[in-house]
C-alpha cells in the first residue's frame, strides 16, 4: 500500500472557531496521507472534528493552519474559483442526507457536474452518468422525482453524482447515517464496488460494520489524530471477522 | 399579567430580537403604510378644520354674484325684499389693478419689486362691517387707518413682505401710497386656486384711489341667509331675475368651503392612494414571512401540538408576534404623520387658519391608522389559520405543514414539472438552466418579487404620469384654448372694445407673431334645467378645432360648442338646440359638440363670429416666429398696453395650474422614495428567507464543483428576471388600466374636466422609472447574494 503515490496528504492542519468565547480548537495538528486507490475510514466520538477534517481536506472549508496537498497541488490557497474547478474535476462528495435539488429528476441531479465538468460533452456525459445509473441499479428510478424513490436509491444516485465527473478522490460524510440497516448494506455494498473498481475513498462514519469496510480506519480524539488500524482488503467471508477485530480496538481507543 | 401571558411577551419579545432583518424590514414596510394613510388623512381632517376655522372667523358670504361693469341697485334691492331667506346683504365695491401696476418698497433697505408675475386679479377693498371680514393672523377684524393697507398672507409669502413696507399702486392720476400694515387672511379667496385676492385700505383712500382712476370697478353681491339650505332657493331665483347684475361667476358657501379645502386637500388624497398600494405590498410581505416562519418552525409547532398546547393557542402565539410588530409599525407611522401632516399643512394654516391638534384629528389619525393595522391583523390571522392543520407526525418527524393528502398532490404536481424540465436542454448555460428549473419549481414563492415589482411600478409612473400630463402643453387642449406660444387677456381697462381691438390691431401687424386668433368673451342668457342661466361665451374663429372635443365638433355658422359642465347644466347633448339671448336679441343655434375645459370653473361656451363691442372681455393668441422668444414679447407687450396682459403659454399654464402640479409633484417625488425604497428592502427580505432555506442545495451545489460566484449569479439571475417580468406588466398597466383610472378619478373631481387622458413622459414613464427599479432589484440580489461569497459552504451541509 505505502508504495502507491498519495493523492491527498494534510500536515499540520487545524482548524479554530473564533466566533466562540473562548474560541474552539477542533482540529489540533493533523496529519494524513491518503494514498490512491486507498480507502480510508474516519472515526471517532461525536465533537472529535471528523466531519470537520473531511471539510477542511476537502476544499469546502479552509483550515486555519497547516497544509492540504491534491495530487501534490496545494490546496489552502486557492481562490474559490479555483477550488470549484478542482472539486468539480477531481473530487467527489457523498453527504448523510443527499442534498438533491428537488426540482429535478434522479438523473438529472447526477448529470450535473458531468455537464459543468464537460459542458461541449453533452452526449459523453450523459453515456456515461446512464452507465453508472445503470451499474448502481437505479436506472429504472432515473426519471422519478426525489421524493419518488427510497433513501438507499437516493444515496446511490449521490454516489453515481459523486464519480460522473471520475473524480480522483470520493469524500463521504456519513453516507448511512440517515438510513435502515438494508438500505445502509445497499449503499456500503455500493462504496465498496467503487474502491474496487480503483477509487480513493475517505469516509467519515461512526457506523463500526460501515468503517469495517475501509482498507485503514483513523481515529480521531479531541481534534488529535490518535491512532489508526490497517485492516487489509475487504471481503463478504471475512466481513464479521474484520469488524469484530475493529470493534475490539474501537473499545481500546475508548469508543 | 398571569404567568402565561408573560411567557408569551417574552416569547415574542425574544423571537422578535432573533429575527432582526426580517422584523425591521416588516416594521419598515408596515410603518410607511401606516405614516402614509395617516399623514394623508390628518392633512384632509387639518385642512378642512383650517377652512373651517377661517370661515368661522371669516363669516363668509352664502352666497355671492361677482359683476363688472354697470348695475341696477334698485333691481338688487327689490330682489333682496322678495327673499326671506336673506339674513343680509351688500354690494363690495372692489377696484381692480393689473399686477404689473402694483409695486413693493422696502425704505430701510432699499429693496423693491412688483407683482407683475402673477396671474390673479388684485382687487382693492375697504372692511366689510356685517360679513365677508378680512382677518388677521390673531383672528382680529383689522380696520386700516389712511394710509395704511393690510395684504394678503398669500402675497406675504410669495414676495416675502414685511409690516412696514410700502405698496406703491400706479393709477391714472400718478401713484398712491400705502404702507403695510398688516397680512389678512380671506375666507372666499384663499385657496390656491382662487382667482382673485384682496388687499385691505380705508375708505378715503378707496374713494381716492377710484377718483384717481386705472383701476377696473368690480362688485360682489354678497348674500347671508338664516338657513344655509336656502342657498339654492336663492341661487335659482336670482339667474330667473332679469335685472340683477350677473357679468361674473357665482360662488356659494358650500362650493367655497370645497375649493378652498380641494387645492390643499389633493396631495392628501394621493398620499392615501399611494399608501393603499403600499398596504397591498405589506400584506404580501406579512403573508410571505408568516407562510415561510411557519415553515421554518414546523418541528416547534410540532412539539407545542405534541405536548398539548391547541392550535389556537399556537396561533395565538404567532398573532401576537405579527401584532406587536404591526401595532408597533402602526404607532411609530402615526407618530410621524403627526409630524409630516404638521409640514404639510404648513401653508394651509398660512392662508387659512391655525387649527389645533383637537380629538378629531387624533380621532381621525386613529382610525386611518387602526384601519392599516386592521387590515394587517386580518390577514395574519387568516394565514395563521394553516396552523390549525398541521399534523403532529409530519410536522415532527418529516418537517413538513402538509398532511398526507396534500403532500401526495404536492409531489404529484412536481413530477409533472419534472418532465418537462431538463438540465441537459439545449438553450443558455447550466447556470440558467438551473435558476429557470428553481424558478419553475418555486414559483409560488417567487411570485412575490414580480407581484410586489409590478406594484412600485404602478406606484411610482402614475403620480408621474399625473404630474407630466398637467405639465405637458398638449394639456391646454383640456382647457378649452388652442395650443399657442403667447396669450394676452383684456379685462381691466375702461373701454375694454377699444383696448382689445388695439392689441388685436398690433398683434396683427407684427411680424413676429402669426396664428393670430381673438376670442370675445360675450355674456348671454338662456333656460337651463333649473331654470335661466348666464352664459359666458367665446366668440371668435374656432375652426382651428383647438379643444379636445368630447363629443362632436367645432362650431360653425348657427351653430355652440358647450364645456362639459355647462352642457349637463343645461342639460343638452350634440345636435340639440339652445336658444340664447342677450341686448341685442335672441339666437337659436344648434350644440356642435361638447368639449371639456378646466377656467372659469368648467363652464365655458364657443361660437363662431366676431364681436367688437360689448365684451366682457378679450382673449388673443398668438404664436411666434422661429427664433422669437415669447417671453421677449410678452414683456414689450405689457409695456406698451397697460390696459392688457401677455403671457408666454408656457408660464400662463404653470402659474395657472401649480397649486395642482405642486401637490403631484409631492406625490411623485414620495412615490418615488416609497417605492424604491419598499422594492429594495423586499427584495432583501425576500432573498434573506430565500437563501437560508436553499442552504442545504446551495452546499451541495458548491460541492459538486459550483463557484460561489456562479451561486450568486444565479440568484441575481433570477431576481432580475421576476422583477422584470413584474415590472413589463407594471408599465403595461399603468400605461392602460392605470392611466384609466386615475385619469377618472381626477374626472369626479370638480375640474371640470370628464375625461383625462394621460400624457406620460414616455422616457420617464417607460424608460428611466422601470431601469431604476430594476436596478433596485439588481442592487437587492448583489446585496444579499454578497452573503454567499463570504460564507463557509460546508457550515450549508450541516446545517
Amino acid at each position: 500500500m505505502t508504495d502507491r503515490q498519495a493523492t491527498l496528504e494534510c500536515r499540520a492542519v487545524t482548524k479554530t472557531y473564533v466566533s466562540t468565547d473562548p474560541p474552539a480548537e477542533v482540529l489540533r495538528g493533523i496529519d494524513l496521507t491518503v494514498r490512491e486507490g486507498e480507502f480510508i475510514a474516519v472515526m471517532g466520538a461525536s465533537g472529535s472534528g471528523k466531519s470537520t477534517l473531511l471539510y477542511n481536506i476537502s476544499g469546502m472549508d479552509r483550515p486555519s493552519g497547516g497544509q492540504v496537498l491534491l495530487e501534490g497541488s496545494e490546496l489552502t490557497g486557492l481562490s474559490d474559483d479555483e477550488m470549484s474547478r478542482l472539486r468539480l474535476t477531481r473530487m467527489g462528495f457523498v453527504f448523510q442526507q443527499a442534498h438533491f435539488l428537488g426540482n429535478l429528476t434522479v438523473r438529472d441531479n447526477v448529470l450535473l457536474p458531468a455537464l459543468k465538468a464537460a459542458p461541449r460533452d453533452k452526449p459523453g456525459a450523459i453515456a456515461r452518468v446512464e452507465a453508472l445509473l445503470e451499474r448502481f441499479g437505479i436506472a429504472h428510478v432515473a426519471g422519478h422525482g426525489i421524493t419518488q424513490v427510497s433513501g438507499g436509491q437516493l444515496q446511490r444516485a449521490s454516489l453515481c453524482r459523486a464519480l460522473a465527473s471520475e473524480p480522483a478522490i470520493v469524500f463521504a460524510d456519513e453516507p448511512t447515517g440517515a438510513l435502515n440497516s438494508s438500505m445502509s448494506a445497499e449503499v456500503m455494498d455500493a462504496l465498496t464496488q467503487v474502491h474496487r473498481d480503483g477509487s480513493t475513498l475517505v469516509m467519515v462514519t461512526h457506523d463500526p460494520s460501515c468503517a469495517a469496510r475501509a482498507d485503514r480506519v483513523v481515529y480521531l480524539r479531541d481534534g488529535l489524530l490518535v491512532d489508526s488500524a490497517e485492516l487489509g482488503t475487504w471481503t463478504a467471508d471475512t466481513a464479521a471477522q474484520r469488524e469484530d477485530r475493529l470493534i475490539g480496538w474501537l473499545r481500546q481507543q475508548g469508543f | 399579567m398571569n404567568i402565561r401571558s408573560s411567557v408569551y411577551l417574552r416569547y415574542v419579545a425574544n423571537d422578535l430580537r432573533a429575527n432582526k432583518t426580517v422584523t425591521t424590514a416588516l416594521l419598515l414596510v408596515v410603518t410607511l403604510s401606516a405614516f402614509l394613510m395617516g399623514t394623508g388623512a390628518l392633512v384632509m381632517e387639518r385642512t378642512l378644520g383650517s377652512v373651517d376655522q377661517l370661515f368661522d372667523e371669516a363669516k363668509p358670504p352664502h352666497f355671492l354674484q361677482m359683476h363688472s361693469g354697470e348695475y341696477d341697485v334698485a333691481a338688487l334691492e327689490e330682489f333682496a325684499a322678495g327673499q326671506p331667506g336673506i339674513e343680509s346683504w351688500f354690494i363690495e365695491d372692489m377696484l381692480g389693478f393689473d399686477g404689473a401696476a402694483i409695486g413693493w418698497e422696502r425704505p430701510s433697505t432699499g429693496e423693491s419689486g412688483d407683482f407683475a408675475d402673477s396671474l390673479i386679479d388684485n382687487l382693492f377693498v375697504t372692511q366689510n362691517t356685517e360679513f365677508d371680514y378680512l382677518v388677521e393672523e390673531s383672528g382680529a377684524i383689522p380696520r386700516p387707518a389712511p394710509g395704511e393697507i393690510y395684504v394678503p398672507v398669500g402675497y406675504q409669502q410669495r414676495y416675502e413682505l414685511r409690516v412696514g413696507d410700502e405698496l406703491v399702486v400706479g393709477t391714472d392720476a400718478g401713484t398712491e401710497h400705502y404702507v403695510v400694515q398688516g397680512f389678512v387672511r380671506d375666507g372666499q379667496m384663499a385657496s390656491s386656486l382662487s382667482p382673485a385676492i384682496r388687499f385691505l385700505i380705508s375708505e378715503p383712500d378707496f374713494a381716492a384711489l377710484r377718483q384717481a382712476g386705472g383701476g377696473a370697478s368690480e362688485i360682489i353681491v354678497e348674500y347671508r341667509m338664516t338657513d344655509l339650505a336656502l342657498v339654492g332657493d336663492l341661487q335659482r331665483a336670482y339667474d330667473a331675475d332679469a335685472a340683477v347684475p350677473k357679468n361674473g361667476p357665482t360662488v356659494t358657501y358650500a362650493l367655497a368651503r370645497v375649493f378652498n379645502a380641494f387645492s390643499d386637500g389633493l396631495a392628501a388624497m394621493a398620499l392615501m392612494l399611494v399608501s393603499l398600494l403600499l398596504i397591498a405590498i405589506a400584506l404580501l410581505s406579512v403573508r410571505f414571512v408568516i407562510r415561510g416562519t411557519l415553515e421554518d418552525e414546523v418541528r416547534e409547532i410540532g412539539t407545542m401540538k405534541a405536548i398539548g398546547l391547541p392550535s389556537h393557542e399556537i396561533s395565538r402565539l404567532y398573532l401576537l408576534r405579527y401584532g406587536a410588530m404591526t401595532v408597533i409599525g402602526c404607532l411609530i407611522g402615526a407618530g410621524a404623520a403627526i409630524a409630516a401632516a404638521h409640514l404639510l399643512t404648513r401653508s394651509v394654516q398660512v392662508n387659512f387658519a391655525p387649527a389645533g391638534f383637537g380629538a378629531l384629528s387624533a380621532l381621525v389619525l386613529l382610525a386611518a391608522v387602526g384601519l392599516v393595522a386592521g387590515i394587517v391583523l386580518l390577514t395574519c390571522w387568516r394565514v395563521l389559520r394553516s396552523v390549525k392543520k398541521v399534523e403532529v407526525v409530519n410536522a415532527l418527524v418529516h418537517g413538513s405543514l402538509l398532511g398526507e393528502r396534500q403532500s401526495a398532490r404536492r409531489a404529484k404536481r412536481q413530477a409533472r414539472r419534472l418532465q418537462r424540465t431538463s438540465v441537459a436542454g439545449r438553450f443558455g448555460t447550466l447556470n440558467s438552466r438551473l435558476a429557470v428549473a428553481d424558478l419553475r419549481a418555486e414559483s409560488r414563492q417567487w411570485l412575490l418579487i414580480p407581484v410586489v415589482y409590478f406594484l412600485a411600478t404602478v406606484l411610482i409612473t402614475l403620480p408621474m404620469s399625473l404630474l407630466s400630463t398637467f405639465q405637458d402643453p398638449g394639456f391646454v387642449t383640456h382647457m378649452g384654448s388652442p395650443e399657442a406660444d403667447v396669450r394676452a387677456d383684456v379685462q381691466f381697462a375702461d373701454d375694454v372694445d377699444a383696448a382689445g381691438a388695439d392689441l388685436l390691431a398690433a398683434m396683427t401687424e407684427d411680424h413676429r407673431l402669426t396664428d393670430v386668433q381673438a376670442y370675445a368673451n360675450v355674456l348671454y342668457e338662456t333656460t337651463g334645467v333649473d331654470g335661466p342661466e348666464t352664459l359666458r361665451i367665446a366668440v371668435g374663429d374656432h375652426s382651428a378645432g383647438s379643444a379636445e372635443f368630447l363629443d362632436g365638433r367645432s362650431p360653425g355658422e348657427q351653430e355652440i360648442a358647450l364645456s362639459a359642465l355647462n352642457a349637463d347644466k343645461l342639460g343638452v347633448a350634440t345636435g340639440d338646440e339652445l336658444t340664447v339671448r342677450n341686448q341685442d336679441g335672441e339666437l337659436t343655434l344648434t350644440v356642435s359638440g361638447i368639449y371639456q375645459d378646466i377656467t372659469s370653473g368648467g363652464y365655458t361656451a364657443k361660437m363662431p363670429g366676431r364681436v367688437t363691442a360689448g365684451a366682457a372681455s378679450y382673449v388673443i393668441f398668438a404664436n411666434t416666429t422661429d427664433g422669437t422668444d415669447p417671453e421677449a414679447v410678452a414683456s414689450e407687450y405689457n409695456a406698451t398696453f397697460p390696459d392688457a396682459t401677455m403671457w408666454p403659454m408656457q408660464e400662463y399654464l404653470e402659474q395657472l395650474l401649480s397649486s395642482l402640479t405642486d401637490a403631484f409633484r409631492s406625490a411623485a417625488v414620495l412615490s418615488l422614495i416609497f417605492g424604491v425604497a419598499v422594492a429594495l428592502l423586499i427584495t432583501c427580505l425576500f432573498l434573506r428567507w430565500r437563501l437560508s432555506r436553499d442552504r442545504p442545495v446551495l452546499g451541495a451545489l458548491s460541492a459538486i464543483g459550483f463557484s460561489l460566484r456562479e451561486l450568486a449569479g444565479q440568484v441575481q439571475g433570477k431576481t432580475v428576471v421576476t422583477a422584470t417580468a413584474g415590472i413589463g406588466l407594471g408599465v403595461v398597466f399603468a400605461a392602460t388600466a392605470g392611466e384609466w383610472f386615475v385619469g377618472s378619478l381626477i374626472a369626479t373631481l370638480p375640474f371640470g374636466l370628464v375625461s383625462l387622458t394621460l400624457l406620460p413622459n414616455p422616457w420617464i414613464a417607460y424608460l428611466a422609472y422601470p431601469l431604476l427599479l430594476l436596478a433596485t432589484s439588481y442592487v437587492g440580489a448583489v446585496l444579499l447574494s454578497r452573503s454567499l461569497r463570504r460564507a463557509n459552504t460546508s457550515d450549508w451541509l450541516r446545517s
